[in-house]
């Protein structure tokens, strides 16, 4: 099933006649790509919602429709012409008290029937993905003694799928589940990333062929990789040197400016990182955490002009400045030009670390209630490690400083290159 | 030109391959970094400037040679070369920089399916170039900080075509020393070509290195390239040549960009050429000096430092190499850094004038003892 274009492409007139089309062609598909019923009905329905939205908010639209095999999961994009905020309903929260928020309860079904969903606009398109993952067995991690290394460790280079399956587990039994990448629970889905190259391992052995190690990275942009560990099956520390070493050497010559932790663990090297702050967390036994974040370019700084909002300018100053990234900031000043009425935001959850992080998607004028609601209900799912991001390369999620601001998150970090350029991050405080 | 969609065009090679990017012209960094001055350090430029000679035809060159085309391939400067080393002409082949010459070394030996041996942790172009044209690069860890002959020689196969091997070494500066080559030549044994890259041969002074024009001469699978952009201080003009039997010239020739070199160029090499070898004495005069500035003080604050040939040193730093990069901008001084070497934590150092080499120990000491006392 490899080696080639898998996608299937249909396109179509936003008309509610191609509805059973559409159905269809999602129904037949996904399961050749390995989605069980459950789920290939969840994705069905998402689909078909987003067109009867799209015929009865632009009737006639052209709309691209495409389908991709993704490994561990698969997606769905559609392209058409529009104005982005017409999908603010695909805000998780929103509310469906008016009879104008009646009519985007599909778009709003649709959301909550995928694991993720982009929004990005190329021109006048706007292209929106949908996700759907496989479904994978969970394990549940035992306690794990850490082990004796016997003799020299050795980088293992294209880790068998048993082998990473191993080291999940471990990494599960040695480390609070904060502090692991939530794909380790399922490791079946950690393999067909890997396989995918959605997510890169390297794990070390000693000459007995034991696990002593594992760290795993990805490229959550075009030039920033972020990395989770190194994560140490051992009682002495010896794999944490070499297995950032590698993905040190391993990323040098790529395309990426920047490494930065995801979930950096107490065995990474520092020396070879700069501090970028940290995160404070609530456990969810309410005990606080904090959890550093760990930076290191990767070649030589050429300066870069981020968008920046009086709100957090000041904040973004003194960040740059210690950390000497010269940085022209370009203030964004509201000049009273309209804004699409609604804001939309995607959410990545990880409820089991009560944790959830927003990205903007389109700036509306409704962003700081839109904001607020999230808050209000993620506080009541018990969720309370709440963070936003934004990337500076765009002057529309700069805007939304102050909307932030306003709802009670301040400006913790900058992730330098961490998107298409740096990335703000707010915790709620 | 709507519907064109480019991407289905590029091959996975090329997509999966990164441009390198220089890096920015100085005043633009100057502005960025808020100084009223930069030293280039990160270049391995010869910061005397040409040989003399060198002077009299930049000075001289008109505004009525511009309009004309340059000599398409270098005649005059390859009768000069000959001369120089006693040559035939013929076996000389000119680029645009010897960046140039290695592009058309692969292109005229490798074909799909083929592979390059080289370090992994030497001048990145051999790699590079290899990649971005669907050639498999197979990279030998460094031992001791030099080129590995036996872990090459097992890395051969029936597909290598070429053996990159960069004597002596940028960054370590490690060489192999003459038996160490005829041994590796005569193990290699015409299986494939050798290209032994000697862009800072000129820097070399010990009696047992091996001379790269001589072995052209007894193995016909040797190409030796070299660059006028090092010791030559001709950097901006963008001048490389490789030297081989004539025969294999004649083969690489066929892949080679006539008129890649344009007349400045070529009139200013010949002319590097005849100076008598004072420059190159004062040149070595000044690394000299560079090292015994330099080396002490990485001793003196226990920092790790490789000082081989070659007009620049290493030195491991208890920061990342990017960041001191970042602090050492900040006071005017450029470095090169190293993760993309895959020496991750060092930085490289251009060896160049006493003020200049004061004023990075000036600049240096107060970095690392803040870092030091963090
Ligand atoms: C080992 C080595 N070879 C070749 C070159 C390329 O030199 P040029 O293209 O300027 O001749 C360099 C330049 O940095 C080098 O270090």
């Amino acid at each position: 099933m490899k080696g080639f274009d898998q996608s299937v492409s249909v396109s179509l007139a936003a008309d509610i006649a191609w509805v059973p089309l559409v159905q269809s062609v999602v129904e037949k598909w996904a399961p050749v790509c390995g989605l069980d019923d459950s789920k290939t009905m969840m994705l069905t329905v998402a689909a078909e919602e987003i067109v009867v939205h799209l015929a009865r908010m632009a009737p006639g639209t052209q709309v691209r429709f495409r389908l991709e095999p993704g490994g561990w999961h698969v997606r769905v994009e559609f392209s058409f012409k529009a104005d982005a905020s017409d999908l603010w309903a695909m805000n998780l929260v929103t509310k469906t008290d008016t009879q104008e928020e009646i009519d985007h309860l599909g778009l709003l079904v649709a959301s909550r029937a995928v694991d993720g969903f982009t929004l990005g606009f190329e021109g006048d398109t706007l292209h929106l993905g949908l996700r759907k993952d496989r479904a994978y067995p969970v394990v549940t991690p035992g306690l794990i003694q850490p082990v004796e290394t016997r003799g020299e460790l050795t980088i293992v280079r294209d880790p068998e799928p048993e082998l990473i399956k191993v080291a999940c587990v471990k990494a599960l039994g040695l480390y609070p589940s904060d502090a692991v990448p939530q794909a380790f629970f399922t490791p079946g889905k950690v393999v067909d990333m890997v396989g995918q190259k959605d997510l890169e391992i390297a794990v070390a052995t000693d000459r007995s062929g034991a696990l002593a190690g594992m760290i795993c990275w990805q490229a959550p942009s075009e030039q920033g990789i972020s990395f989770s560990g190194p994560y140490i099956f051992t009682t002495d520390g010896q794999a944490g040197d070499l297995l950032t070493k590698h993905l040190i050497n391993t990323v040098a010559r790529t395309r990426a400016m920047g490494l930065f932790s995801e979930s950096a663990t107490t065995s990474l090297p520092t020396e070879d990182f700069e501090s970028l702050g940290h995160l404070d967390l609530i456990q969810r036994d309410g005990k606080k955490s904090e959890q550093g974040v760990w930076y290191r370019h990767l070649r030589e700084d050429m300066g870069a002009s981020v968008w920046a909002h009086r709100a957090y300018a000041e904040f973004l100053e003194a960040a740059y400045h210690r950390q000497i990234l010269m940085r022209d900031l370009k203030i964004i000043e509201g000049q009273g030009e309209r804004l699409p009425e609604r804001s939309v935001f995607s959410v990545q959850l990880r409820p089991d670390a009560g944790k959830a992080t927003l990205f903007p998607m389109v700036t509306g004028g409704d962003a700081a209630e839109c904001i607020a609601r999230y808050v209000e209900m993620l506080h009541r799912e018990k969720i309370f490690n709440i963070f936003i991001r934004i990337d500076l390369a765009h002057g529309w999620q700069a805007a939304m400083g102050k909307a932030i601001m306003d709802n009670g998150f301040v400006p913790k970090l900058v992730l330098p290159y961490g998107g298409k350029s740096d990335i703000l991050v707010f915790q709620h405080a | 030109m709507h519907n064109f969609d480019y991407t289905q065009l590029v091959p996975s090679y090329i997509q999966a391959f990164e441009a390198y990017y220089p890096s920015k012209p100085d005043p633009e960094l100057m502005r960025l970094y808020g100084v009223d001055h930069l030293h280039r350090l990160n270049n391995n430029e010869n910061a005397l400037g040409p040989p003399p000679e060198v002077a009299q035809v930049v000075e001289g060159f008109t505004p009525m040679a511009v309009p004309v085309y340059p000599n398409g391939d270098c005649f005059d400067l390859r009768q000069s070369l000959a001369e120089r080393f006693d040559k035939d002409p013929e076996q000389f082949l000119v680029g645009n920089g010897s960046c140039e010459v290695i592009a058309s070394v692969i292109k005229a030996f490798c074909e799909k399916g083929d592979n390059i041996i080289t370090a992994d942790k030497t001048f990145a172009v051999y790699e590079w170039v290899a990649e971005f044209s669907g050639f498999e690069a197979r990279l030998i860890p460094l031992k001791d900080n030099g080129f590995d002959p036996q872990a090459m020689l097992d890395a051969m196969d029936r597909h290598t075509k070429i053996l990159f091997v960069c004597n002596p070494n940028n960054p370590t500066g490690t060489y192999w020393d003459r038996s160490t080559m005829k041994g590796f030549l005569d193990a290699v044994d015409n299986r494939a070509v050798v290209v032994i890259d000697e862009a800072y041969c000129e820097y070399v002074e010990n009696d047992d290195f091996p001379d790269g024009m001589a072995l052209v001469e007894q193995y016909p699978n040797v190409v030796t390239f070299r660059t006028f952009s090092k010791m030559y201080a001709l950097a901006s003009l963008r001048i490389g040549y490789l030297c081989a039997n004539a025969e294999m010239v004649g083969v690489i020739r066929r892949t080679h960009i006539v008129y890649s070199v344009n007349t400045l160029a070529q009139r200013a090499a010949a002319a590097a050429l005849t100076n008598d070898g004072s420059f190159i004495r004062a040149t070595r005069e000044m690394v000299r000096e560079a090292k015994a500035l330099l080396c002490p003080l990485f001793d003196e604050l226990g920092l790790t430092h490789v000082c081989g040939q070659g007009n620049y040193l290493m030195v491991k730093v208890p920061v990342s190499d990017t960041l001191m990069y970042r602090k050492l901008m900040t006071q005017g001084i450029m470095v090169r850094t190293m993760t993309g070497f895959r020496f991750p934590n060092w930085i490289r150092i251009s060896l160049v004038q006493q003020p200049v080499m004061e004023e990075f120990c000036r600049v240096f000491r107060p970095v690392m003892e803040e870092i030091q006392g963090r």
